[in-house]
């Protein structure tokens, strides 16, 4: 593949003096699908059965008809100081690296108990596979070790089911004996806030964790996946985000800027134009926050932010930056959002800055696993 | 002793396909063969193999030349080409059973490399060499290392796993288990099955591998490169060698192979559906059949499916069905198909095999269903048609109004801006559909005739009415597609013949499948049939017209025995007579004037088209379709009549010679619609 021939260009802009002059629009109150949900009076031979409402989300649930709904609003990210709930070792394991999403389907017979006797067999596997077959290369890498752990108190329902994190870890052949084994590879499987129908639409044998990250070789991550699909019956595909949630994560994380300095709000643009552009721009965290509070004041009731607010949001951004430069950001594809609390990319990978907003972006992702699975 | 006359010509050539000079020699002239055969003689390769073949116990090695110089052939070929499967059972006989000597034993191990692929009788063999007892340790550790390196080389493994417990007990018991790597690949299986592994085996020793096969494996690698494309191996071999976004892609369309799951309770008697061989075994051991690691497994054997069939379990069925979700929205909604034939014939086998499954079971799995009704929205009509289409037909019976919104909309769409082909193909899945409705409705609905229990096991019910709403929506959205298609399409006959295939579903519903339901076809399918110009079609309506008749006089014979009865519309039968009377009229009565009906044609329009006695043009006789016939007719009646006078068959016995010469047409239709509605029906 040739490389991309990219412009790139940065723009950092201070809005400091700028004037921005906004059209308000009437913010009624969110627009709430009621959730439907009716027996389907029809044959099943205990195959699943669904209908849809076109062209809402909907999957199998026996006997049951659900619709997953996109949420036109939701909660503002708050903070909470998230190692009084969860082990800080783990949290801090969590926080340094950048994750590659993916979703996964149910786990069947997945048990929290058994966790020891998964360590064992992941490792067993990886071993296996690594020594399978005379044409593939043996000998470099020794041992693994597999370790899983609950990390308790992520879930924030009861419906959720906690959070699993996997280590990997090797040591090399040559290495000296007295050389610690090294973490080649980590990841997770989490649910936080998950849709609440559905998680309760499925059977008991069943555990949902949809969102899978993972940091490492892809050839470990590819043995992790076919490991989990023979022990637990399950699938595994990646999840990319939308320029949607990026907006979403755009604004909620420009929110909390009054109680956790943002320091930055980067938002990486490409564009369709010849060649291609990229556009890197960066606010100031204070005029962001500006903007975002004469669109969603801080002191608002219900503390509920609406789609269209976030739209406002993401537009006077735009605006302000064709004011400058005369280029329709709405023309491009919004790529990467970042701020200290986190980033996340259009390609489906993650980083989380602060443990204290976690849960709103976990929130946000472990929707994007649901609804990329039904989509 | 392997049977030697088998070797003929195996390894004659040096640059030859093993398989392909087998084949033709047995093709050739004798003398060729004769010829050939002598050149195999004199290979000296194949002495060679002979000669060692033949060595017998107590043989002196040492100073044995001839041995010696048909062991450096054997090996200068097996370093460089590799041995044929037939070599490698003969030499492992001769080596393990020690005649050459335990010297000669290693030496012919280390060279026992495979050109393609190992009988797994020859593994076989050699345990049961290992259990007399003969060999020394060094001999017995290398024939072991050696079955660990070709392990995946083995042709076939069934006979070697029933005599796993006897290598078990060898190793651990005869201390051949004290070999580092066998402590290692111990500790690795005592992981999956704790059961077969008694040994204790110390923490420390399980850190890992080392490469003790190397100098094998550097022979085989070096071999395999050179034989590629002919050595035929186990697929977890090649597997890297794939380029990884291909590997990736095909990766949603592989069924997964049958195996058990990790947890399987190996102390409880479970049969292992992968261990199936028969229907019978099946049958015999129903009662503790164990479901495998991943349903989508049972997709590829029948007799998997034989037992999904009685499988009770939800969770399983919610397996499979968030397995094939998951595959058919990777493979078909989230990776865009790049249209390489490679990858279009792999999502073909695929789709093949899912619907071979559901016409196995005669039923639409659920995530195929959703699936369909999403990939509707996106399909371009090209794309694996009759693969899509066949799946579309299994969709089950469910509520009108979805049926609407999920399957009739998007159809509608691609029907009407497609070519008359699709429209055709679109027609016979939507009949296909009805007859799948209808029989499950006959099959299931209960004696009251009202509720139809949907499943014996579930609560779930659809009422008659709703079913009934269901059918309505489907005959009437094919009745909007035929009669549209066919104006659009001038009356293509395919078409036409498309549409009154799908009325013969729709005019019996009543007999065959106890459905109080008649629908009559529209007009614009009515008329063009009435009026085709090709038999065929003519043919078809009479017989449709002559079930109808044979639906409503049952329905109405029903009426008047018992009062409760499923009523059939007034209207119905409005239509019914109708349409018979434009049919009867037109041909038979030469009579065009339908009274009341909507089919009322200016006279005076019809004469500015010039034609002589115009209320003729669509009887019997000069119907477009059958005329023919009646030329035909009339010239064997009057050979020798120069001037065609079509008029006088209508005279006298003529006619009813005319009748019977267009039913031994073959004309059953004309036949059962004329007798039924002339009175002259013999029943």
């Amino acid at each position: 593949m040739g490389k991309r021939d990219v412009q790139k260009i940065l723009f950092l802009i201070f809005f400091g003096s700028v004037c921005f002059l906004f059209i308000m629009e009437g913010r009624g109150s969110a627009v709430n699908t009621p959730a439907t949900s009716r027996p389907v009076t029809r044959r099943s031979k205990s195959y699943g059965r669904s209908c849809v409402e076109a062209p809402s989300y909907f999957w199998q649930t026996p006997g049951h008809l659900t619709v997953l709904k996109i949420p036109t609003s939701r909660e503002a990210a708050k903070s909470q100081i998230i190692t009084n709930k969860v082990d800080p070792e783990h949290i801090a394991l969590l926080v340094k690296n950048e994750w590659k999403l993916s979703y996964v389907t149910p786990l069947y017979r997945f048990r929290h108990t058994e966790l020891k006797s998964y360590s064992k067999h992941l490792s067993a596997f990886i071993i296996a596979e690594k020594h399978q077959g005379v044409a593939v290369e043996v000998g470099f890498e020794a041992g693994f070790k597999v370790t899983f752990t609950s990390v308790l108190g992520l879930a924030e329902t009861s419906e959720d089911a906690e959070t699993v994190f996997i280590q990997i870890q090797s040591k090399p052949v040559f290495a000296a004996a007295a050389d610690a084994p090294k973490v080649v590879w980590r990841g997770w499987l989490t649910c936080v806030n998950g849709d609440p129908e559905y998680l309760r639409a499925l059977p008991p044998d069943f555990v949902s964790l949809p969102l899978f990250c993972t940091s490492g070789p892809e050839s470990l991550t590819t043995l992790v996946k076919s490991w989990f699909e023979r022990a637990f019956d399950c699938n595994f595909g990646s999840l990319a985000l939308n320029s949607t949630t990026l907006n979403w994560l755009a604004a909620l994380w420009t929110g909390c800027h009054p109680t956790c300095n943002i320091r930055y709000l980067k938002l990486s643009w490409s564009l369709p134009s010849q060649p291609p552009l990229d556009v890197s721009y960066t606010v100031n965290p204070q005029d962001a926050w500006e903007l975002w509070n004469s669109i969603h004041p801080e002191e608002s009731t219900d503390g509920r932010i609406d789609i269209k607010e976030v739209q406002s949001f993401m537009n006077g951004l735009e605006t302000h930056f064709f004011r400058h430069f005369k280029i329709y950001l709405s023309a491009g594809m919004l790529v990467k959002v970042s701020t200290a609390l986190g980033s996340a990319q259009l390609d489906g990978k993650i980083k989380i800055g602060n443990s204290d907003y976690i849960t709103t972006l976990l929130t946000m992702l472990t929707e994007c696993a649901l609804l990329k699975m039904l989509t | 002793m392997a049977d030697l006359s088998n070797l003929t010509g195996l390894v004659s050539e040096p640059s030859g396909e093993i398989d392909s000079s087998v084949s033709s020699a047995s093709n050739r002239s004798l003398r060729l063969a004769e010829k050939e055969k002598r050149k195999a003689e004199a290979d000296p390769f194949r002495l060679a193999v002979k000669y060692l073949s033949q060595v017998e116990a107590g043989t002196v090695v040492r100073g044995n030349d001839e041995l010696e110089r048909n062991l450096v052939v054997v090996e200068t070929v097996a370093l460089s080409k590799g041995l044929p499967p037939e070599v490698i059972t003969v030499l492992l006989d001769m080596a393990l059973s020690l005649n050459a000597g335990t010297a000669n034993c290693t030496r012919v191990l280390k060279f026992l490399i495979p050109a393609t692929v190992v009988p797994q009788e020859a593994i076989v063999k050699g345990v049961s060499w290992l259990c007399v007892g003969k060999m020394p340790m060094n001999a017995q550790v290398l024939f072991v290392r050696w079955v660990l390196t070709v392990f995946d080389l083995i042709d076939c493994k069934d006979n070697l796993r029933s005599i796993y417990g006897f290598i078990f007990s060898f190793v651990m018991e005869e201390n051949l288990g004290r070999q580092p790597f066998l402590t290692q690949l111990l500790a690795l299986y005592k992981v999956f099955r704790p059961d077969l592994v008694t040994l204790s085996l110390p923490s420390r020793a399980r850190t890992g591998f080392k490469n003790h096969n190397s100098t094998w494996k550097v022979a085989l690698s070096a071999v395999q490169r050179k034989n590629k494309g002919a050595v035929l191996i186990d697929q977890s071999l090649d597997v890297k060698e794939k380029p990884s976004s291909r590997k990736r892609k095909l990766h949603h369309l592989a069924i997964p192979p049958l195996s058990s799951a990790f947890d399987s309770n190996s102390s409880k008697k479970v049969f292992r559906l992968q261990e199936l061989q028969s229907f019978k075994e099946l049958l015999e051991n129903i009662h503790n059949i164990e479901l495998p690691a991943q349903m989508g497994s049972l997709l590829g054997s029948s007799l998997a499916l034989h037992y999904l069939d009685c499988v009770q379990d939800e969770s399983a069925f919610l397996r499979l069905n968030f397995w094939l979700g998951h595959s058919l929205q990777e493979e078909f909604l989230l990776c865009p198909v790049d249209g390489s034939s490679d990858n279009t014939s792999e999502a073909c086998r695929f789709l093949s095999t899912v619907l071979f499954s559901q016409q196995f079971l005669q039923e639409g799995f659920s995530s195929t269903e959703s699936f369909l009704y999403k990939f509707l929205r996106v399909w371009d009509g090209s794309l694996l048609r009759p693969q899509i289409l066949d799946l579309l037909s299994d969709i089950p019976l469910m509520p009108s109004f979805y049926v609407h919104k999920l399957l009739f909309e998007p159809m509608k769409q691609l029907y009407f801006t497609s070519t008359v082909f699709f429209k055709c193909s679109v027609i016979e899945c939507l009949n296909s559909m009805l007859v799948k409705w209808l029989t499950w409705h006959s099959v299931s609905a209960s004696d009251g005739g009202l509720d139809i229990s949907l499943n014996s096991n579930s609560t779930m019910t659809m009422t008659l009415s709703g079913f009934m709403d269901s059918v309505m929506e489907l005959v009437h959205f094919v009745g909007l597609l035929s009669s549209e298609g066919l104006r659009l399409e001038n009356c293509h006959i395919l078409l036409l013949n498309q549409s009154l295939a799908f009325y013969e579903t729709v005019c019996d519903m009543f007999v065959k499948y106890s459905l109080p339901l008649i629908i009559m076809p529209p007009a614009g399918v009515f008329y063009p049939a009435l009026f085709a110009t090709d038999s065929i079609s003519v043919d078809r309506l009479g017989y449709i017209m002559y079930r109808y008749r044979k639906n409503l006089t049952l329905a109405k014979k029903q009426e008047q025995q018992r009062e409760k009865t499923p009523h059939i519309s007034r209207n119905t039968y409005k239509e019914f007579n109708r349409n018979l009377q434009a049919m009867v009229n037109s041909m038979w009565n030469s009579w065009w004037c339908i009274p009341g009906s909507d089919l009322e044609i200016d006279k005076e329009l019809i004469a500015l088209s010039k034609v002589a006695e115009p209320w003729c043009r669509f009887d019997l006789i000069h119907h477009p379709a059958l005329f023919s016939y009646a030329i035909e007719f009339h010239q064997r009646c009057w050979p020798e009549r120069k001037d065609v006078d079509l008029g006088s068959i209508k005279t006298g016995k003529y006619w009813n010679w005319y009748m019977e010469f267009l039913f031994n047409q073959g004309f059953d239709g004309l036949k059962n619609f004329i007798q039924t509605n002339t009175g002259t029906a013999p029943h």
